[in-house]
């Protein structure tokens, strides 16, 4: 059977995977990027915090996802829980290194300005900091999506949810027919939510970059 | 990567106290475990001493492989020739990397077949982009003023790749090498899948078996072995570096 004829046929599967998968990765990337902006405002204002955080962040991007899964299942199972916690630990490395980046560039001089208008640190930060960093921090957010995308597929082997249930599938009837077209399905699937996300991410870029700096 | 000067050192230091602190954590903690026979056959010098070498020998093929594969390819886009597609050519590579690695690697099994060269062959597909693409930032990076004039003292072409472009883009390339190795080093813990062996190996029969002892001491050297990997990168970084190159 064709790729395309077994696509059709299993296009309710396929979708089902697809959403599951989505929506995994939509609720890590969501929590990594209020928590990963949150620990970048806190950190970006002491050297040792941001060392720290560099420090932190470099280790859990070095340790492997299947050993970090393995770590996280004697605390919380074999859950989907095990997952997210898996991928916001991911995902806060780029969100948390471009917010602290971000927030480092902005120009002393703009910062000393706003002080002089009478800003007080909470204005400060909403009203001028972190607008002028939300390009960097944008950035920090579209790759936190695509590694959390991509490592989603492993997910299965905590728990059988996402389109890696179907790359799993695939091996495990290695040999039989449409073993190809299952793994290629997961696969491709995979490619296809990273480069919608990726679209969705840059609508969401243009309409919120303030005007004065959109490039 | 690097942060300030203080960072990068304390990311150093960092590493193998994170490494030491694991291991011996680990090492306390079985001890105090009461292991069946299920969990000794997989728990025991030999057998953690073989998944751990199968690991670093396939990360380190994949690692040199990448290498010899980058460095010519790197040097070809950089040529005035060639200059103009390099990006695009690391657009198209960039698309790539969003397909997942457990795909890729299952794909290639049921093609090829199961085993070693396959296994590698995923690694390879997986850490070339870093590399290729720093090689190409670190050869572009260098002022055209230093070629020009390297030209200028009536060096060859050859010769002003070789001892001015090469040298002055080798951090970069240590760099992208560094970060392909640590992906390769996570990218290994899916050979297991296409029976290429490796540390992989242990989680899975961990999560399979259902005994934490396993999995755990899987998962731990398995980060043990990136952790180490990743810092006898950024010590080959310092060391490699020519003199005068920051």
């Amino acid at each position: 059977m064709s790729f395309t004829e077994w696509l059709d046929r299993n296009r309710d599967q396929v979708r089902e995977l697809a959403i599951q998968h989505a929506d995994l990765c939509l609720t890590a990337v969501v929590v990594a990027g209020l928590l990963g902006v949150a620990l970048g405002v806190l950190a970006h204002r002491s050297r040792l915090a941001t060392a720290a955080a560099q420090a932190g962040t470099s280790v859990v991007f070095t340790v492997p996802s299947l050993a970090l899964v393995g770590l996280l299942i004697p605390v919380t199972g074999l859950t989907r829980d095990t997952v997210l916690v898996m991928l916001v630990l991911y995902a806060l490395v780029p969100i948390v290194r471009n917010t602290i980046a971000g927030l480092r560039s902005v120009d002393g001089a703009v910062l000393e300005a706003a002080r002089g208008m009478g800003m007080g640190p909470v204005r400060l930060l909403l009203r001028v900091q972190l607008p002028l960093a939300w390009p960097v921090i944008l950035a920090g957010l579209r790759v936190g999506t695509q590694l959390v995308l991509g490592l989603g597929a492993i997910a299965v082997y905590v728990t059988r949810i996402g389109l890696g249930v179907l790359i799993d599938a695939g091996l495990a009837r290695f040999g039989m027919p449409n073993s190809v077209n299952q793994a290629l399905a997961g696969t491709l699937g995979v490619a296809v939510l990273a480069v919608a996300f990726d679209l969705a991410w840059q609508v969401v870029g243009r309409l919120t970059t303030p005007r004065g700096i959109r490039a | 990567m690097s942060g300030g000067g203080r960072g990068r050192w304390a990311g150093l230091a960092a590493r193998p106290l994170v490494v030491a602190l694991l291991l011996g954590g680990l090492w306390l903690w079985l001890r105090g475990q009461e292991l069946d026979s299920i969990e000794r056959r997989t728990i025991n010098a030999d057998y953690l001493l073989r998944a751990t070498r199968e690991h670093l020998w396939l990360t380190v093929v994949a690692t040199l492989a990448v290498a010899a594969l980058a460095l010519p390819l790197g040097v070809l886009l950089t040529r005035p020739a060639l200059r103009r597609v390099a990006p695009g050519v690391l657009t198209v590579l960039g698309v790539g990397q969003a397909v997942p690695a457990y795909g890729v690697m299952v794909l290639l099994t049921l093609r090829f077949g199961v085993g070693f060269r396959v296994a590698a062959v995923a690694l390879v597909a997986y850490s070339l982009l870093p590399v290729l693409r720093n090689v190409v930032t670190g050869i572009g990076q260098v002022d055209p003023a230093l070629v020009e004039a390297g030209r200028g003292m009536g060096m060859s072409r050859a010769a002003v790749l070789w001892r001015i472009e090469l040298p002055l883009a080798v951090p970069v390339v240590l760099t992208g090498l560094r970060t392909a190795m640590v992906i390769g080093a996570g990218v290994a813990t899916l050979a297991t899948f296409v029976g290429a062996g490796g540390l992989g190996d242990i989680i899975i029969n961990g999560i399979k078996l259902g005994r934490t002892p396993v999995l755990v001491t899987g998962s731990v050297l398995c980060a043990c072995v990136a952790l180490a990997l990743d810092w006898a990168g950024a010590v080959a970084e310092r060391a490699l570096s020519p003199r005068g190159v920051s």
